[in-house]
Order: structure tokens, then sequence, then C-alpha cells
């Protein structure tokens, strides 16, 4: 149960992407999702995520080009607590920080920028036996509230883009499918899920002259895990295909160019237990292709690691007031 | 041990976060040991004169759209990729004829050059539209300038690498850093038409080469159908309803005013003479091209007559001179002499009154 378990986590984990497929973005929710592990169970998870793009593409064509860079590091922090079995809800938090770099003509120019990023607020529920003790669904719906700033400046009092904003200053919504099967071998999880993000627009852009609206993204994964035991330690394995498509982002209603377009990665991952009730977690992430609208700024490396604690109340003793 | 093990996660968390206050930083770093370094001194004055707040980051940075420097140039016949109808702005210093295509432009927006021995900056705005040549030495030795990524009024903020100093391109003027206030000298005329008109005009010209030393898909336009979608903007400007806001104009202009010439003015090719701020205007255009020159004094007697028929020559007078579209007499008694350019350019109509209160020219 606990392999099904993991995996059913490491699903979610890095799901819900940045707001924007063209830049760092904000991985905010990187590890939502967290897996329904028990009633009245409550889950801590602690992330840190880097996130690189510095290669151009326009189309599916790689151009010859490494002079720019875009950074994203961000620190998540996810709660969940499980009413149930069947229901469970989660918030996550986030702090991000943004670069963007420049080296041409001798000169490297960096702009960054830091803060806290917006928050989602996600309810679940998961059937644990499908068809079959082995098969498992879940869904879920959520909300991300644009709390971080979008409208950063820099010391001139001149306004960065949307992109460089740690939130998006606007409301999306959220909806997830997950199905989970260990039947086919005992240490083994195939398992498979789709995500689709309704982003909202962000009325006040630009000091209130304009509305900006991130592109909606659906986002598609199929995963395999192993469970192995080297020597008392238990690893999970695993590599997940990931696709991701990002319609481009609309300012005033209308397209903005160089955004949107879709992405297969390639995502090796491995989680130890280090104690029954806490996971060290380790995700990287590349992509095998990518076929962006216009010319952008596209993913080259991304990398997650992090901790997940799990307070079972059974565990804890009851002390008297 | 779990205890412990979440605290020191917590601990690294809060430190990470520990700066958590929101802030935006920004430095630019020079390269040592690179042949290209020349480490431009900070600004001395952070003030700007033009309004901050309308000052926006374009999204690309500082040098992320590269500035061409000295670039290659390729005969008519080696042109690459370029359309008939693709749109070039043209220069000339004697028999040195350049080309400087809108499809190059489109992706570097600023190319510095160096033409018969004047150092040029061929500045191009993708999202105003408009094509100013400016003379790179300013107050002293020839500088370069580069792209800034920030924006005036959704058009081209280009600094110069001597001093840093941001400058406003549809103002010709340095609005922020050393150089405050201080003007370009314009490269007149710069000529806006289409390929097709431009080789016929000068079958010799040498037009800018794609081998630019950047990656880019030459050819294809990044910003959709921005220019010929009145509605299509992509930061906030001020409009103005009187023209379609992309319509292509030649401006004159002169302090804060400007008056426009629509390509409707010059249907089948014509001449308009016109009088603005006090000077004597001659504007010559057709379907493909509009060009300006300032004719009082000496040259106000003359009768133009238009007269372009597909070679160099685009007008005639009364004394049999004839005249190239960058106002050089190239036959008759006056062979030798110029025209004096007006302070012009193209540009989408909705740019203009965005900077300057402007009229448009009415027969």
């Amino acid at each position: 149960m606990r392999i099904f378990l993991y995996v059913l986590c490491v699903i979610m984990a890095n799901f819900l992407q940045g707001q924007t497929c063209c830049s760092g973005g904000v991985p905010l929710s990187n590890n939502l999702g967290l897996a329904n592990e028990g009633a009245k169970i409550l889950q801590i998870g602690i992330n840190y995520d880097y996130n690189g793009l510095n290669t151009l593409f326009t189309g599916s064509d790689k151009l010859d080009d490494d002079s720019r860079k875009r950074l994203t590091h961000s620190f998540l922090w996810n709660t969940a607590y499980n009413f149930s079995e069947r229901w469970s809800a989660e918030i996550l938090l986030s702090w991000v920080n943004q670069s963007r770099e420049i080296t041409q003509f001798g000169q490297t120019n960096i702009t960054e920028t830091s803060g806290l990023g917006d928050v989602v607020l996600l309810g679940k529920y998961t059937i644990p036996e499908l068809f079959t003790p082995s098969q498992s669904l879940s869904i879920g719906t959520g909300v991300k509230l644009p709390v971080g700033r979008s409208d950063l400046k820099t010391a001139d009092g001149i306004q960065l883009t949307a992109d460089l904003q740690p939130g998006s200053g606007a409301w999306d919504l959220i909806g997830y499918l997950t199905y989970t099967t260990t039947g086919f071998r005992p240490s083994a999880t195939l398992s498979t899920a789709v995500l689709y993000r309704f982003t909202g627009t962000n009325n006040s852009y630009l000091d209130n002259t304009s509305t900006y609206e991130f592109g909606n993204v659906v986002q598609g994964i199929l995963g395999y895990t192993e469970q192995i035991e080297v020597g008392n330690i238990l690893l999970n394995p695993g590599i997940v295909l990931k696709y991701r498509h990002a319609d481009p982002d609309k300012i005033n209603e209308l397209v903005f160019p160089n955004t949107g377009g879709e992405w297969f990665f390639l995502r090796p991952e491995v989680s130890i237990f280090i104690a029954p009730d806490i996971q060290l977690r380790s995700q990287f992430e590349l992509p095998i292709y990518s076929k962006v609208d216009g010319t952008q700024l596209t993913s080259t490396a991304r990398f997650t690691v992090g901790m997940l604690f799990q307070f079972n109340p059974k565990t804890i003793p009851v002390t008297q007031s | 041990m779990k205890k412990k093990v979440l605290l020191l996660f917590v601990l690294a968390a809060l430190y990470a976060c520990s700066s958590s206050e929101t802030e935006v930083r920004q430095q630019s770093i020079p390269i040592i040991n690179d042949s290209n370094t020349n480490e431009p001194p900070a600004p001395s004055d952070d003030s700007w004169s033009i309004p901050i707040s309308e000052v926006l980051d374009g999204g690309p940075g500082r040098d992320g759209i590269p500035a061409l420097i000295d670039p290659e140039f390729t005969s008519v016949d080696e042109a690459q990729i370029i359309k008939d109808e693709d749109l070039v702005l043209g220069i000339k210093k004697g028999d040195d004829v350049r080309a400087y295509s809108h499809i190059v432009l489109d992706w570097h927006e600023i190319i510095n050059d160096d033409v018969s021995g004047t150092a040029v900056a061929v500045t191009y705005c993708p999202l105003t539209g408009t094509g100013i040549g400016w003379n790179r030495s300013v107050n002293g030795p020839a500088t370069t300038f580069g792209v800034s990524g920030l924006l005036y009024q959704t058009n081209l903020i280009p600094f110069d690498r001597a001093t840093n100093s941001n400058w406003s391109q549809i103002l010709n003027e340095a609005v922020n850093g050393p150089l405050i206030g201080t003007k370009a000298k314009l490269v007149l005329p710069l000529i806006e038409t289409d390929w097709q008109t431009w080789k016929r005009l000068y079958p010799e010209t040498r037009i800018i080469s794609l081998n630019t030393g950047f990656g880019r898909p030459y050819g294809v336009y990044p910003y959709l159908d921005y220019k010929t979608n009145h509605d299509a903007f992509l930061f906030p400007v001020p409009l103005d309803d009187r023209l379609p806001a992309k319509e292509r104009v030649l401006a004159l202009v002169y302090e804060n005013q400007a008056r426009v010439y629509r390509f409707s003015d010059f249907a089948a090719g014509d001449i308009i003479r016109d009088t603005f701020h006090g000077k004597q205007v001659l504007v010559a255009g057709n379907p493909n091209f509009i060009v300006a020159f300032d004719i009082s004094g000496p040259m106000s007697d003359l009768q133009f007559t238009y007269a372009y028929s597909g070679s160099e020559v685009i007008l005639t007078d009364n004394e049999g001179n004839e005249w190239n579209i960058f106002g050089e007499a190239v036959n008759g008694p006056r062979q030798g002499e110029q025209l004096q350019p007006a302070r012009s350019f193209m540009a989408y109509w909705f740019s203009i009154p965005a900077f300057y209160a402007t009229t448009i020219y009415k027969p």
C-alpha cells in the first residue's frame, strides 16, 4: 500500500506548473496533491524547486543562442489533512525568486525579483479501491489565490512584465484526475493523470491600464515506479513521461505573441524512506520535445528536492492538560 | 527523529526565505577579458525627462534583443528570404547604397553601421513601425547603441554604450542618464519602401546579410498580426482615432509638433507643397514610398513635377533638373546640389500623436 500511495503522491508532485510556459514562472504547486494515506493523518511537504530556461526555440527548432537565461528558485510548503480515507484538503504556500540574465556584448545584465507567491487550496476525493483493491482513482479541484505581488517595479519605478512577477494577479481554477494501479506486479506501479488549469485574468496589470491572462494549461503524465530495498532502506525509483500544452497568454484579450506551446518531458525520480514517516524525494526533468508558439526561451532543465513528513495521530502520545 | 528533521527543514526554509520581503534587484556585470568589453559608466543621474510611470519593461531585458554591430552585406542577387513586398530602410552616401530589411530589424531593432565614413545607427521599433537613422557620434567619438528592453509609449528606448544613457527613439533624444536632454543627429533621409521598389531604384544596392551571427528565424514576423490589426497592442498607449492605428504615415516633426502625410494622398504618384512651422515643404510619394524635403531658401522657386517611372529619378523641375529620392540633382544645371531633407520618418499613425501634437495633411 505504501508504494501505491507514494506513487499517487508523486503523480501530483510537479503536476501543477508555473504560471507561464515561456518563463521560469512559479512552480507554485510543485508539491501539490499529496496522497490520502488514511483518516486523520497530517502531511507536510517541504520542497526546493529549480527551473532553468536558457534554450531558445522557434517552433520546434532550437536556435543557436545561449545568451539569455531565466531561472526560478522556489521554496514550497504544503500541508494536507485527510478528514477520512476519501476526503482531504491541502494548502500550498510558496516563496519565489526569479532572475532574468542576459549576457551580450561583454556585459551581463540581471534583473531579479523575489517574494511570496500565490497560494493554492485544493479539495480531493479518493476512491481507494476503484474496481479492485490495487486500483485507485482520485479527483480534485481547487483554486489559486492571487496572494503574490504582480505589480513589482524596479528601483527606478519601471514596472516589470507579468512573467517576472511572483504572483499572477488572477484567480485560477484547477481540476485533476489520477488513476493508479499496482495490479500487474506487486513491486511496480503504473499511473496516469490529467490536469486542467483554467486561468483567470489579472485586471490590474500595468497600473490598471491593461488586463493579462496566462494561457490555460492541460497536462498529462504516465509514470512507472518500482520499489526496491537496498540494505534497510526502501527506494522508489521511477520514470515519468509528461505532456504539457499551454495556450498563449492574452493581453487585453488578444494573444500575446511568443507564448504558449507544447512539450514532452522525461522525468527520472527517486524517493527514499529515511524513516517510516519521512521521505526524501528528488526529481530531475528534461524536455525531450518542445514546440513553442513563435520564438521563446524554453525549459532546459528542472529539478526538485524535498521531504515529506507524515503525522499519524495513532502514533502521537496524548497528553493531559 | 522526525521532529528533528522537520525542525531542520523548517529552519532551512525560514533561512532561505529570510529576505521574504518582496524585492527587485538589477545589476550589470562587465565580463572581464572580453575583447568587446567597454565598461560603461553608471548613469550619473537617475532622473528621467519622460514620465517614468509610462516607461515599461518590454520583457526581453537589456540586450535581450541584440543590436547588430558592423554587419555584413550582400548583393541583390545573393539576398535570401526577403520578398519583394518586404519593407527595407534605405540609405545612400555617394555611391554607397545600403538597405536594412525589416525582416532583420524585426529581430534586432538597431543596426550599428558605418556608411562611407558616417557612423550610423539604424533604429527600428516593430511596435511603432518607426525607422529612424541616428548619427552615432554624440559629443565625441562614435558610440554604439543597444536595445534597453524598455519601452515608452510602446516605442523603442535605445541606450548608448558610451554613457549608458537611455534615449527615446521617436523623440530622438536622451531621456535618462548623463546625456539627458541631448538630441540625436538624424541621418536623413532614411527611405522606407518595399524591396522591389528599392532594388529598382538602386539595382547596385547592398542589403544586410542574414549572416548576423545570431540565430533568428528571419522572414518570420515575431508579432503575429500586430502590424495589420489596428486593435492589437502589447502595451498601453494613448490612441487617436482620427486614422486607423496601424496605418503607415510619413511624419514631419519639429519641436513638439508633427504633421503626417498618408499614402492615400499620393495614390497615383504626386507631389505636395505644404508649409509646416513656417517652412516650405515638398512631399513626394506614391503607393510605395513618401519622402519630404525642406525647400525653403534658394530651392523655393523651383517648380517640381513628379516623374518617377521606376528609375532613380523621382522629380523634375522647370530648370530641367532631375532629382532622386534622396533629393540629389542627378542631371541638369543643378547636378551635384541636394534638397534639404525634412526631419521626417515613417511610422504607424498611433505613435505620432502619442508623442507630438499632430495635424494630418488635408489637400
